[in-house]
C-alpha cells in the first residue's frame, strides 16, 4: 500500500494522462510514419514493403537535393539576420524608459498575426502593380518592377524575409527577458571602468544572455526543417524549385502526388537531422560546456 | 408537491423530446459529403438546389449533404481507411477515383447504370473515364474544356480576326503587344497547376489530339517529336511575355488580377477553361462585350478544332454504405432532370455542376446566354464527331499530372531542357502503366 503512493510513484500518476495521449497522438503514429517510408503506399491501397528503394531514390532526387540546400541557406538566414536585428533591437530597447510595452507590443505583433495574414500583406505589397513598385518607381527606383517572390534568384530569401519579419519580434521578446534578468551591478562596475555601449553588451549583456542565446539558436536549427506555412503559400516552392524546402516537397508528395511511402522516407530524414541536432546540444551540454 | 410535479413535468418533456425524432424518423438517410466554398455561396445553393429539393420531391429518403472544408479528399480519405465515411463520395476528379477504386472503397454502380440508363443519360466519353475494368464507378460532377475568351469590342475595333493557324497567331500578339496590351490574360498565383492549362493546350492544338491519345494510351512516346516541338514553341510565346507581359507577371497574377486584365483591357484574350464564364460576368459594366471561341489550331498535324475533354468532381457511392440502393436514387434524381441541371448550373455561371449529359438546344430556357447555350451545344455536337482532345489533369495519373506542371516551371527557368523534361514525363507513364494506375481513356 505504502509504494503505491511513494513518491516516485505519484509523479507517474500525474504525468500519466499527457504520456498515454503523447504516446497515441504522437510516438505511435510516428513509429508508423517510419515503418512507411520502407513501403510504396499511396495513401489508398494495398501497403507494399520496397526495403530501401524509397531512401535510393531520394538520393537520386534533383529536387530532393535542391530542396536540403535550401533547408541548410534557410537555416543560416535565420541563425544571422534575425538574431543580429533581435540582439539589436532588444538592447536598444531596454534603454528605453518611456512606452517600452507599446514597443514590445510593436515588434512581437507580427508573431501573433496568423501566416496567411502576413503572407497575403506581402504578396500584395511585393507585387508589380499594386505593391511596393508602384512607391518606389516614382522615386527612380525600379528594385520591385518583379515580384521578389516570382524571381528564381530571390524567391527564398524573400520568402524568408517576410518569415523573418514576423519571428524576429519572438526573438526581441526572448532576448530582452533575458537582459532583464542581468544584475544591474554589473552594468555599473562597467560604467565605472568607462566601458562603451558596445563593450556593456560584447562583456556584460552577450555572456549573461547565453544560454537564452543557445536556447534561440537551438529552436532555430530545429524549426528550419519543418519550415512549411510560408514558402507554400507564397510561392509554393517555385518557381522552378527555386524556394523548394523539405517540408514543401514532403507535403507536395504526400498530398499531390500520393506516395505517402516517399514522403515518409523524406520526414524519416528530416527526423534523424533533429535528433543529431538536440543529440549533439544534449551531448555539449553532458560535457559541462558553458549554456 | 409543486417541485416533484416540475420535475416529473420536466423529465417528460425531455424523454419526448428524446425520443419522438426516433419514434417519428423512418426515413433512411444517405449522408453525402462535398467541399466547401462558402464564400461564393456554393453550400446555400446546394442545400436549396439539391438536399432540399430531393427531400421534398420524396418520402423514402433524407439526404444530407455535409461540408468538409475546401479540401474534401483528405477527410474523404481518413474516413475510408477508418472503413467509415459518407453514402456519396465526392472527389477531385479522376486521380482521386483511380485511387479510391484500387484500395477497394468504391462500390461497383454498374447495375444501377444499367437499371437506370445512365449510360443513355451520360455523354460517351464522360461515362467512359467512370469505367474500370468494365464496371462503371463513378460519374463526373462537372466538365469542362479550355476555350478562348476574347474582349470582343476591342478586337472590332481594332479590326482584329481570331487567329486560324500558328502565323496568324503570332501576328495578332504582335499586333496586341504593339499596343502595349498583352495577348493573354492569365496567371499562376495561388494556383500553380495553371501551367497545366497551358501544356494541354499546345498539346492538343500544336501536337494534336491524335498524338495525345496514341500517347496516353502507349502507342507513341511523350519524347516524340511533335510533343516536343509543342512545349518549345509554348516556351517561346512565354518568353515573349504572351501571358500578363512576362513569365514573372505570370507567376504574379491570380484569379482576380488576370480577371481584371481581360475586363480592363490590359488584355485582349484569354485562354482558360469553360469555368472562365464566370469571369465574363466582369464585362457587365464595362462598356465592352465578350465572346469566346475553340482554341486555334496551330499546326496541319493538329486536325480540326476540338474541344479538350476535362471533368471537375466526381461522385460515387462508398463500398461501405448501408444504403448503397437509397445512394443511387440520389444520384439518379441529380441526373435525370436536364432543366433541373441547367437551371442549377446557370446559378453557378457554368464553373459548376454542369453535368455532361446530353444537351440540345431545346432543353435551355429562353434567358440563358445565346453565347454560353452556343458553346454547350457546339461542344456536344464537336465531341460527337470526334472532334476532341484531352487535359492533362483527366487523363493523367497522379505523378505524371503533377509532373507536367512542377517542372514546367524548370523549362521556363531553363534548368532543364524540353527534351529532358519530356523523357521524365514518359518514365512516369511508363511506372504508371506498370502499376496500372493509368485513367481509363475511352477508345478514340
Amino acid at each position: 500500500m505504502k509504494n503505491i503512493y511513494s513518491e516516485k510513484l505519484v509523479s507517474w500518476y500525474f504525468l500519466s494522462p499527457i504520456l498515454f495521449i503523447h504516446f497515441f497522438v504522437i510516438a505511435l503514429p510516428s513509429i508508423l510514419s517510419l515503418a512507411l517510408c520502407f513501403t510504396d503506399w499511396n495513401g489508398f491501397g494495398k501497403i507494399q514493403f520496397i526495403g530501401f528503394q524509397n531512401f535510393t531514390e531520394l538520393f537520386d532526387d534533383r529536387v530532393f537535393k535542391i530542396a536540403v540546400w535550401h533547408n541548410f541557406i534557410w537555416t543560416i538566414f535565420f541563425l544571422t539576420v534575425p538574431i543580429a536585428i533581435a540582439l539589436l533591437g532588444a538592447f536598444i530597447l531596454t534603454g528605453v524608459k518611456r512606452f517600452q510595452l507599446v514597443y514590445r507590443f510593436i515588434f512581437f505583433f507580427p508573431y501573433i498575426l496568423a501566416s496567411v495574414v502576413n503572407c497575403l500583406i506581402w504578396k500584395y505589397l511585393f507585387h508589380p502593380k499594386h505593391g511596393l513598385h508602384t512607391f518606389f518607381e516614382d522615386l527612380g527606383i525600379n528594385f520591385f518592377q518583379n515580384s521578389l517572390l516570382t524571381q528564381k534568384e530571390t524567391s527564398l530569401l524573400a520568402v524568408g524575409f517576410v518569415d523573418a519579419w514576423h519571428f524576429w519580434g519572438f526573438l526581441v521578446v526572448i532576448y530582452i527577458t533575458a537582459m532583464y534578468q542581468v544584475d544591474d551591478t554589473l552594468y555599473e562596475a562597467a560604467e565605472i571602468e568607462g566601458a562603451s555601449k558596445w563593450q556593456k553588451f560584447r562583456y556584460v549583456t552577450f555572456p549573461s544572455i547565453r544560454p537564452m542565446f543557445v536556447f534561440s539558436i537551438l529552436i532555430i536549427m530545429i524549426w528550419s526543417v519543418p519550415a512549411f506555412d510560408y514558402v507554400y503559400i507564397l510561392t509554393g516552392g517555385g518557381p522552378a524549385y527555386s524556394s523548394e524546402v523539405l517540408a514543401n516537397y514532403l507535403h507536395f508528395q504526400a498530398f499531390r502526388n500520393m506516395n505517402v511511402g516517399y514522403a515518409s522516407a523524406i520526414g524519416a530524414l528530416m527526423f534523424i537531422y533533429v535528433f543529431i541536432i538536440t543529440g549533439i546540444f544534449g551531448l555539449l551540454r553532458r560535457l559541462e560546456w558553458e549554456f | 408537491m409543486l417541485k416533484n410535479n416540475i420535475k416529473i413535468l420536466s423529465l417528460l418533456i425531455g424523454l419526448t423530446t428524446l425520443l419522438m425524432p426516433a419514434i417519428g424518423h423512418t426515413k433512411t438517410v444517405i449522408t453525402w459529403w462535398n467541399y466547401s466554398n462558402e464564400g461564393s455561396g456554393l453550400n446555400n445553393a446546394l442545400k436549396e438546389e439539391i438536399e432540399d429539393r430531393f427531400n421534398a420531391s420524396q418520402s423514402e429518403i433524407e439526404l444530407q449533404i455535409i461540408f468538409k472544408g475546401e479540401d474534401v479528399n483528405g477527410p474523404t480519405r481518413t474516413a475510408l481507411l477508418a472503413g467509415a465515411g459518407p453514402d456519396i463520395i465526392t472527389s477531385s476528379g479522376s486521380t482521386y477515383v483511380r485511387a479510391y477504386y484500387d484500395g477497394g472503397f468504391l462500390k461497383s454502380l454498374e447495375p444501377y447504370a444499367q437499371k437506370y440508363g445512365w449510360k443513355e443519360k451520360i455523354l460517351p466519353w464522360a461515362y467512359n473515364l467512370g469505367v474500370f475494368d468494365g464496371e462503371f464507378y463513378s460519374f463526373p460532377q462537372n466538365y469542362e474544356s479550355m476555350i478562348y475568351f476574347y474582349n470582343k469590342t476591342l478586337f472590332e475595333e481594332n479590326g482584329w480576326k481570331l487567329p486560324t493557324n500558328l502565323t496568324e497567331y503570332e501576328n495578332l500578339a504582335a499586333e496586341i503587344k504593339s499596343k502595349n496590351m498583352h495577348p493573354f490574360a492569365y496567371g499562376s498565383s495561388g494556383w500553380q497547376p495553371t501551367h497545366e492549362h497551358l501544356a494541354g493546350n499546345y498539346f492538343n492544338t500544336f501536337a494534336g489530339p491524335d498524338n495525345v491519345y496514341k500517347a496516353l494510351v502507349g502507342e507513341k512516346k511523350w519524347t516524340d517529336t511533335e510533343f516536343v516541338e509543342a512545349l518549345e514553341l509554348l516556351k517561346k510565346h512565354m518568353m515573349d511575355g504572351y501571358w500578363s507581359g512576362s513569365l514573372e507577371n505570370y507567376y504574379a497574377n491570380d484569379w482576380d488580377g488576370f480577371s481584371a486584365q481581360i475586363t480592363n483591357r490590359e488584355a485582349a484574350m484569354m485562354q482558360i477553361g469553360t469555368w472562365g464564364f464566370e469571369i465574363m460576368e466582369g464585362f457587365k459594366g464595362s462598356g465592352d462585350d465578350w465572346d469566346w471561341a475553340p482554341l486555334t489550331i496551330l499546326s496541319e498535324d493538329a486536325g480540326e478544332p476540338n474541344y479538350q475533354l476535362s471533368i471537375g468532381g466526381t461522385m460515387s457511392i462508398n463500398a461501405a454504405s448501408k444504403n448503397p440502393d437509397a445512394a443511387a436514387e440520389v444520384l439518379n434524381w441529380i441526373i435525370s432532370d436536364k432543366n433541373r441541371v441547367l437551371d442549377f448550373t446557370a446559378k453557378r455561371n457554368y464553373g459548376e455542376w454542369l453535368l455532361p449529359l446530353k444537351y440540345e438546344e431545346s432543353d435551355f430556357s429562353p434567358s440563358v446566354d445565346q453565347r454560353i447555350r452556343d458553346y454547350l451545344v457546339d461542344f456536344a455536337k464537336a465531341t460527337g464527331n470526334g472532334n476532341y482532345g484531352y487535359t492533362t489533369w483527366t487523363f493523367y495519373p497522379a505523378n505524371a499530372g503533377t509532373h507536367i506542371w512542377k517542372d514546367m516551371e524548370s523549362v521556363w527557368a531553363g534548368d532543364i531542357s524540353v527534351v529532358e523534361f519530356l523523357a521524365e514525363q514518359q518514365k512516369l507513364w511508363d511506372k504508371a502503366r506498370d502499376a496500372n494506375e493509368l485513367i481509363p481513356v475511352g477508345k478514340r
